[in-house]
């Protein structure tokens, strides 16, 4: 993708993001070589990653590369052979001491289709002990008031995702793990998935968000996790992974113009390559301000700078080609 | 272990899980008035030898309505069977033990809901099939005194407790069996082959060793209060309530067992 002014992921509300070594008190998240096997198939394979508190971090991976085991293994459901992990800085054998204050919607949304969706609200509000008037609440949340008396079975395949949304909201949870939770909702459906997200993550919570749309998490996420064949390729900051490969490219009409933009960039310390007669500048995006002055300075005019960035979707691709 | 209970509760409300005890209650009395109207017209027949004497005697209202006991036991092994497994089948499973991790005391919830609600539906069905065939004996005149002795209501209640007991260790079948299953076709299919075919086949080929599989011992329990409606227990009835006990006690650990180690990948 090459732009001029890319659209950046909104962190507007983001809050000052934890570090990898940071301590795991500020970690909603956090898992150390955690290991999950299904008879010779490694569904988790030393998974290291962390998740700082008050974050959208986006899960992504292929089909089959482990993500819904991953979240299988943080909610519970299926125990680890090996390694260990925490979630809201309790470890995952007191489920207890944490499942209560955690929303999960997994895979597709689960629910009983001849009940009405406000009864299959009842269940679960019953069963962790909320008060009842959190299911016309979270119905409202979801906007799905008006058909709360039908059948469950008879929802659309986007209402059925807006339940399974208030089923993960119910416990009003600090950590909400949602699984592809934009399926099957419209296009209205996703910008108020996203809004939601982001109003969750302005409330302090921390919201792990599986999904295939790389667009979508481009646009929410300040942490990514890259998942492949049960391990992490990344874990980390979004603006990091995205900065990846950014640079500028330079064009100019004549070739003595570039040849001493590529003396200014190469005495600045970054790396230069030219490409079908116009230059590639492996720099920050920061830096095209100070070349076009030096390059003024230096008689050169005419020039024309684009930013270089990446795309999350194309930095997947890279890096599951392993060209990271 | 109550919050489970209570959140069971609204699940009931399925069309599926009413229309099982519909079929439980109206199946039953219909059984019994066909069984009543064959007594009263006068039919005979070696299999009619017990029913008939007993019509008349404190014990013939049970001996009545207990003819739709197979009925009834297969009906409350579907109901437990199927609503248990269906959690995995539905994938509902994941959502509930989020919310309750204790998956000993969900289950314990859950199960403690169904044997509410088959003793309910068992209770209705009795009462239901009793009282219909007492007004149809009385409209016809034949007389239903012994019926309604305090001897003969003695006789029902002891009947319907043995019931509940025998239904309870066919309840606790279902739950190891949906645990095990972890689907719902699977499960009512395990659950209704094995109340059918095994047991059946080992009493051909070793009638002794047979007396202590575990459905038989449910029914012996029942067959202790009234003959007709079931199989006499030849080890006693103590020694077969004993045995009826361990059965459901070590079904009960058995499926917490596995159920507690289970990966959930529903």
């Amino acid at each position: 993708m090459e732009v001029i002014m890319t659209s950046s992921p909104d962190t507007s509300q983001s809050p000052q993001l934890a570090t990898d070594d940071a301590p795991s008190s500020t970690l909603a998240i956090e898992t150390h070589n955690l290991r999950k096997h299904f008879g010779q198939r490694k569904a988790v394979d030393g998974l290291t990653i962390s998740i700082p508190a008050g974050t959208i971090a986006g899960f992504v991976g292929p089909n089959g590369a482990g993500k819904t085991t991953t979240i299988r293994l943080l909610l519970g459901l299926v125990r680890p052979d090996a390694g260990s992990a925490t979630a809201l800085g309790q470890p995952l054998t007191h489920l207890r001491s944490y499942l209560p204050r955690v929303g999960a919607l997994v895979e597709a949304p689960a629910f009983y289709p001849s009940l009405s969706g406000r009864t299959n609200l009842e269940v679960l509000a019953r069963l962790g002990g909320y008060p009842h008037s959190r299911v016309s609440q979270m119905l409202e949340v979801v906007e799905l008031s008006d058909r709360a008396r039908d059948r469950a079975g008879s929802y659309s395949l986007g209402m059925k995702q807006r339940l399974g949304v208030a089923m993960a909201l119910l416990p009003d949870p600090d950590l909400l793990i949602l699984d592809e939770p934009a399926n099957g909702l419209d296009p209205l459906g996703i910008i108020q998935m996203r809004e939601l997200l982001r109003r969750l993550r302005g409330q302090g919570k921390t919201i792990f968000l599986s999904s295939h749309l790389l667009g979508e998490l481009e646009q929410v996420t300040d942490w990514l996790v890259v998942l492949n064949q049960g391990k992490a390729l990344f874990s980390g900051p979004a603006r990091e992974l995205l900065d990846r490969d950014r640079g500028l490219v330079v064009e100019t009409e004549e070739a003595t113009q570039l040849d001493l933009v590529a003396t200014i960039a190469t005495a600045a310390g970054y790396p230069v390559t030219q490409v079908n007669g116009s230059l590639r500048i492996a720099c920050p995006a920061s830096f095209a301000e100070e070349l076009n002055r030096r390059a003024g300075e230096a008689g050169v005019t005419g020039i024309t700078l684009h930013v270089l960035e990446a795309s999350l979707e194309e930095r997947f691709l890279a890096m599951l080609k392993g060209d990271h | 272990m109550v919050r489970a209970f209570w959140s069971e509760l609204p699940k009931f409300r399925r069309w599926s899980v009413l229309a099982s005890a519909g079929v439980m209650i109206a199946a039953s009395v219909f059984i019994a008035y066909l069984t009543f109207h064959q007594i009263a017209s006068g039919a005979t027949g070696p299999e009619m030898t017990d029913l008939i004497q007993s019509f008349r005697t404190t014990q013939g209202l049970v001996a009545i309505v207990g003819q739709a006991r197979s009925l009834i036991i297969a009906i409350a092994l579907i109901i437990v069977s199927a609503n248990i497994a269906a959690e995995w089948s539905q994938g509902t499973l994941r959502n509930l033990l989020v919310r309750e991790p204790g998956r000993l005391r969900w289950l314990s919830g859950k199960m403690l809901a169904l044997l509410l609600f088959v003793a309910v539906s068992l209770a209705l069905t009795l009462l239901i099939s009793a009282t219909f065939v007492i007004a149809v004996a009385q409209s016809q005149g034949i007389s239903t005194a012994a019926w309604t002795s305090p001897e003969g209501i003695r006789i029902f209640l002891s009947f319907f407790g043995n019931e509940a007991l025998c239904l309870a260790g066919i309840s606790f079948l279902g739950l190891l069996i949906a645990v095990l299953a972890r689907s719902t076709g699977a499960a009512v299919g395990i659950a209704l082959a094995y109340v059918l075919v095994p047991e059946g086949l080992i009493a051909v080929v070793w009638p002794q060793g047979s007396e202590w599989l575990p459905v038989r011992v449910f029914n012996y329990v029942v067959g202790a209060t009234v003959p007709s409606v079931g199989p006499i227990p030849p080890q006693g009835y103590p020694a077969a309530l004993s045995v009826a006990l361990l059965w459901m006690a070590g079904f009960v650990v058995v499926s917490a067992v596995v159920f507690r180690r289970q990966d959930v990948k529903a």
